[in-house]
């Protein structure tokens, strides 16, 4: 088992870089996360937060984290092109440990317009998505992970969610961000147990671990629901560092354990205080763990090799649908109009299920999709 | 992780300078030829990631 590391994810924001400085000063913060493509079309980093990352990269401790690649879009755009020359310069810059991305599609029709939802576990995406993970390993030549979903439809989606990244991640040996708020969103939005849900997982594949708050929304569709959100914009709940001891024993390979928090939840001197308690809170547990963990040889996260095909994986089916459910979903004024438009849609019988999906969970993806339209 | 004295100086100073943004798409991020930005400092999200903030 590797040694564990206590880190923050730390991108260029006042908010963050504040509450963060006193943690970087106490010598607490072991490697950074940094979102490499949140800079996207920016000439110029201040040369001080690049001596930052040069100082995480050099001593191996600097891991990049994707937002806007759009895993499983069904057709190629010139974005994900840009992107991933991006991710190459960016991996000529510094010496990543590792690169990851998020699980999902985005809404809207451009890039970096739009939210990352939840796609079919079909042969089709599974396709796709292995075509893309291969790419982005060819781009940056480093293990290459990807982030739990904390959006569901269903609770079968719940389900499959962990074996289907397990399945994914296979054609590069890459691993999984298992995010601790994602899953306990799931359990709470979809009354599964922690013991069930954990078990769904391919847990010798996590490498990394995310901590974060998030918020309550009331639903309209099922009256007295209570949504769990992963806006990460409040301090952590105590439920997830119950499930971070729970879960640390579980993953041999893990590395990394993060406090992601967004800058937008630190503005306030109380904000950051509870930010500088959280990581306290994580670091004793995670050293705690460190104690008790028996070191051996582990996963090196890196393929053997890479056969990638010129042509890009592509389906315009899903690439249509898609377009459609964005639209459905950006658009409707209510839940009912919503469905009625989904039943009407290809969508309607076909491998995305919507006849199974939770109108709570719908009524949620609108507000996403609405919150994050450009 | 120790850092170097005159780096966390250097975030403390940028910090305080309070001028670009992170984690924007690219219609949110101000366009540092049009207006006048100072250079050197980390300001605050004009809104937040879709990704990270997402659920």
């Amino acid at each position: 088992m590797a040694q564990l590391l206590s880190s923050i994810a730390c991108n260029l924001d006042a908010d963050i870089l504040s509450a963060s400085l006193p943690l970087l000063e106490e010598e607490r913060v072991e490697a950074i996360e940094w979102s490499f493509d949140t800079l996207f079309n920016f000439n110029e980093i201040p040369p001080w937060f690049l001596d930052l990352l040069t100082a995480y990269s050099n001593e191996k401790r600097l891991i990049g984290h994707g937002v806007f690649f759009s895993l499983f879009s069904g057709r190629w755009s010139s974005d994900q092109n840009e992107w991933l020359k991006h991710l190459k310069q960016s991996c000529a810059d510094f010496q990543f440990d590792h690169i990851t991305e998020h699980f999902g599609f985005m809404t809207g029709k451009d890039f970096h317009s739009g939210a990352p939802l939840n796609i079919p576990y079909s042969a089709t995406t599974l396709n796709i998505g292995r075509d893309r993970l291969k790419r982005i390993y060819e781009a940056c030549r480093c293990p290459v992970g990807l982030e739990n979903l904390a959006f569901s439809y269903s609770l079968d989606e719940v389900k499959r969610h962990g074996e289907f990244l397990d399945r994914l991640m296979e054609t590069v040996n890459g691993f999984i961000i298992l995010d601790l708020h994602n899953l306990y969103c799931q359990i709470h939005n979809f009354s599964i147990s922690f013991d069930e849900i954990i078990s769904l997982y391919p847990l010798d594949k996590v490498r990394e671990i995310h901590i974060s708050g998030g918020s309550w929304e009331d639903s309209t569709t099922d009256t007295g629901r209570k949504i769990r959100r992963d806006t990460h914009d409040d301090a952590t709940p105590d439920e997830v560092f119950q499930l971070l001891e729970k879960t640390i024993d579980k993953c041999p390979n893990l590395k990394y354990v993060v406090l992601e928090q967004l800058g937008a939840g630190l503005k306030t001197e109380e904000s950051r205080n509870h930010f500088y308690d959280d990581f306290l809170k994580m670091e004793k547990i995670v050293q705690w763990k460190n104690k008790t963990r028996f070191l051996h040889s582990i996963n090196s996260f890196l393929p053997s090799s890479i056969l990638l095909n010129e042509d890009i994986i592509e389906d315009d089916t899903l690439y249509e649908q898609q377009l459609q459910l964005s639209a459905i979903l950006e658009t409707s004024h209510s839940y009912e109009e919503a469905i009625h438009l989904l039943h009407r849609s290809s969508l309607a019988n076909s491998v995305w299920n919507i006849e199974k999906w939770k109108p709570y969970m719908i009524e949620t993806a609108m507000k996403i999709a609405q919150k994050w339209k450009k | 992780m120790k850092l170097p004295k005159t780096l966390l100086a250097a975030i403390v100073i940028g910090i305080a300078v309070q001028a670009t943004t992170s984690c924007s798409k690219d219609k949110d991020v101000p366009d540092p030829k049009k207006k006048e930005v100072k250079k050197g400092g980390a300001g605050s999200y004009p809104d937040s990631c879709p990704a990270c903030g997402m659920g």
